[in-house]
């Protein structure tokens, strides 16, 4: 029934010379829709390890520690100025590579970081230092009259810090994170450069037997439209939520 | 400050006095200012040492016949890397020139008087913004045919014109945004200031409003160069014999696992040496604009 359905769009759609007959085929039909949930899935794994990795960036260059700041200043000047792709080399193909031989080493025979891992470390890493400098820029954004103002009603530094300027800075933030994480969705297509079976791997596997690239193009398009529109609506909702009447706008 | 560290360090040597500009003594660049300057320009200063050790470690190693043997591999390839992060720096120059042109024009569009206009570039707009570069890379390279059939010859179509095309797509779809918003960042209050001059609508345009507007699109032009430049790297992934491409063969030939490390490393160095001074420069911009 399902497969009649299936065909009957198949069939309508072949006058405008789209040729979708790999969704027929059972065993490419599989492959394409694993390939869109391994695509969520490193979504849905990214977005709050590069959130993690953001905050605890952020309160490294703000902890006042200069060797610590400088040396995180380094790293976040080195992430934001060289492609994720050499990134990801370099850590696939330098630091796994590495890791295996000391590990042979070890007399242990297999390496547990698969490729899907590395893309989830790199990518979070390099969507981190953004969410970092974002996070900062709200915190130096929060106005020293409203910090002398708390300060002056008796608020300890901790106080301080959770109830008034972290609250602030996460707002004053908000609309940064949420442009990071939709650049995060669109930046995990690079998982495919290292065979991680993601929409794009997945697809450049069918299109190289079938000659449908056109027809496969418009379903990743579609696919990476949809979770980014996702993110967004879910960005403004947050937005929404946290919006303090009268503060702001 | 540059120049007036330099303007106070000239007038320190007078004409006709000796120079005594490395003594410590009144009236002179003292030792803390010194410190001071080199402070301020430490990563420069870092950077500037780094690269004069190497200049000085090469010729020992070469002399005395000790260089490491990565090393070696890493001389012989280095031209090879440098004509491929040409390729890159290329691909991303046209792709920028392209994009700004079209990303102009879709700008201009985007404030049409009809209202279709301004829907198809909206859409147009999200379209290539939301979608992953990669992706459009793909796109270009292998829906366009390998040649184009003009007046019955065949033109090749090289894959790396391929690129060119699908980095221009983001980059017009942002130019137009960053263009727009530069554009509505004017206060109206100008428009009708002007008009009560007596300017006509084209003469605001170019001469009131579209000068501000060069200025504050600079800072974020000059962003989305750095960022493209970054995205010629996904060039090696569609066949472009770019920068990364030529690491990767140089590490597949020569197979030894330090030279691996190194050759990536060098690559990393590469785009950062050829980015950095790009958003380096930008945050100095941005940061002047604040005052305005």
């Amino acid at each position: 029934m399902e497969n009649t359905l299936l065909s009957d769009a198949v069939q309508a759609l072949k006058p405008t010379g789209l040729n979708y007959e790999f969704l027929l085929d059972a065993s490419e039909r599989g492959a394409f829709i694993r390939g869109l949930g391994v695509t969520l899935e490193l979504c849905l794994l990214t977005i709050p390890c590069s959130l993690l990795a953001g905050i605890a960036l952020a309160a490294m260059l703000t902890s006042g520690n200069r060797p610590l700041a400088g040396v995180t200043r380094a790293f976040v000047e080195i992430t934001r100025s060289t492609p994720t792709l050499v990134q990801l080399y370099c850590a696939f193909l330098v630091l796994n590579m590495l890791i295996t031989q000391q590990l042979r080493e070890w007399g242990v025979s297999s390496n547990p970081l698969t490729p899907f891992i590395w893309v989830v470390v790199v990518v979070s890493l390099h969507k981190g230092v953004f969410h970092a400098e974002a996070l900062r820029a709200g915190i130096e954004a929060v106005p020293s009259t409203t910090l002398e103002a708390a300060r002056s009603l008796g608020l300890s530094r901790m106080q301080l810090l959770s109830r008034v300027q972290l609250p602030l800075a996460l707002r004053f933030a908000l609309p940064s994170l949420v442009n990071n994480v939709v650049d995060l969705v669109k930046m995990t297509a690079v998982a495919s450069a290292i065979a991680v079976g993601d929409v794009t791997y997945e697809s450049i596997m069918i299109w190289s037997q079938r000659d449908n690239v056109l027809e496969l193009l418009l379903l990743i398009l579609l696919w990476f439209g949809l979770l980014t529109w996702l993110v967004s609506v879910a960005g403004r909702r947050l937005e929404h939520r946290l919006r303090m009447p009268g503060y702001g706008q | 400050m540059v120049n007036k560290f330099v303007i106070r360090f000239a007038n320190d040597i007078t004409p006709g006095s000796a120079p005594r500009a490395w003594s410590v003594g009144p009236g002179l660049p003292s030792l803390p200012s010194l410190l001071a300057h080199a402070k301020r320009h430490a990563r420069w200063i870092a950077a500037l040492a780094a690269l004069l050790a190497l200049g000085l470690l090469l010729p020992y190693w070469s002399a005395t016949g000790t260089t490491p043997v990565a090393f070696a591999h890493l001389w012989k390839w280095f031209p090879a890397l440098l004509s491929g992060l040409w390729v890159n720096v290329g691909i991303s120059l046209l792709a920028m020139a392209l994009g700004t042109v079209a990303g102009l024009l879709l700008g201009a569009l985007s404030f049409s008087r009809w209202r279709a206009t301004r829907t198809a570039v909206r859409w147009y707009v999200q379209v290539f913004r939301n979608a992953p570069t990669l992706v459009l890379i793909y796109f270009t390279t292998y829906v366009f045919p390998f040649e184009i059939r003009l007046f019955g010859g065949g033109v090749p179509f090289p894959d790396w014109v391929k690129v060119v095309l699908g980095l221009a797509l983001p980059t017009s779809a942002i130019v137009a945004e960053i263009f727009r918003g530069a554009i509505q960042s004017i206060p109206s209050a100008q428009w009708e200031a002007a008009q009560s001059l007596g300017l006509r609508r084209s003469q605001i345009f170019r001469r009131v409003v579209l000068p501000q507007c060069l200025r504050r699109m600079l800072a974020p032009w000059m962003n989305l160069y750095a960022s493209i430049t970054m995205s010629t790297s996904l060039a090696s992934l569609v066949g472009v014999h770019d920068v990364v491409d030529t690491a990767q063969i140089a590490s597949n030939t020569v197979a030894r696992t330090d030279f691996t490390v190194l050759i990536y490393l060098v690559l990393l160095a590469l785009f950062f040496a050829y980015c950095y001074p790009i958003a380096h420069a930008t945050r100095g911009l941005e940061r002047r604009h604040e005052r305005y």
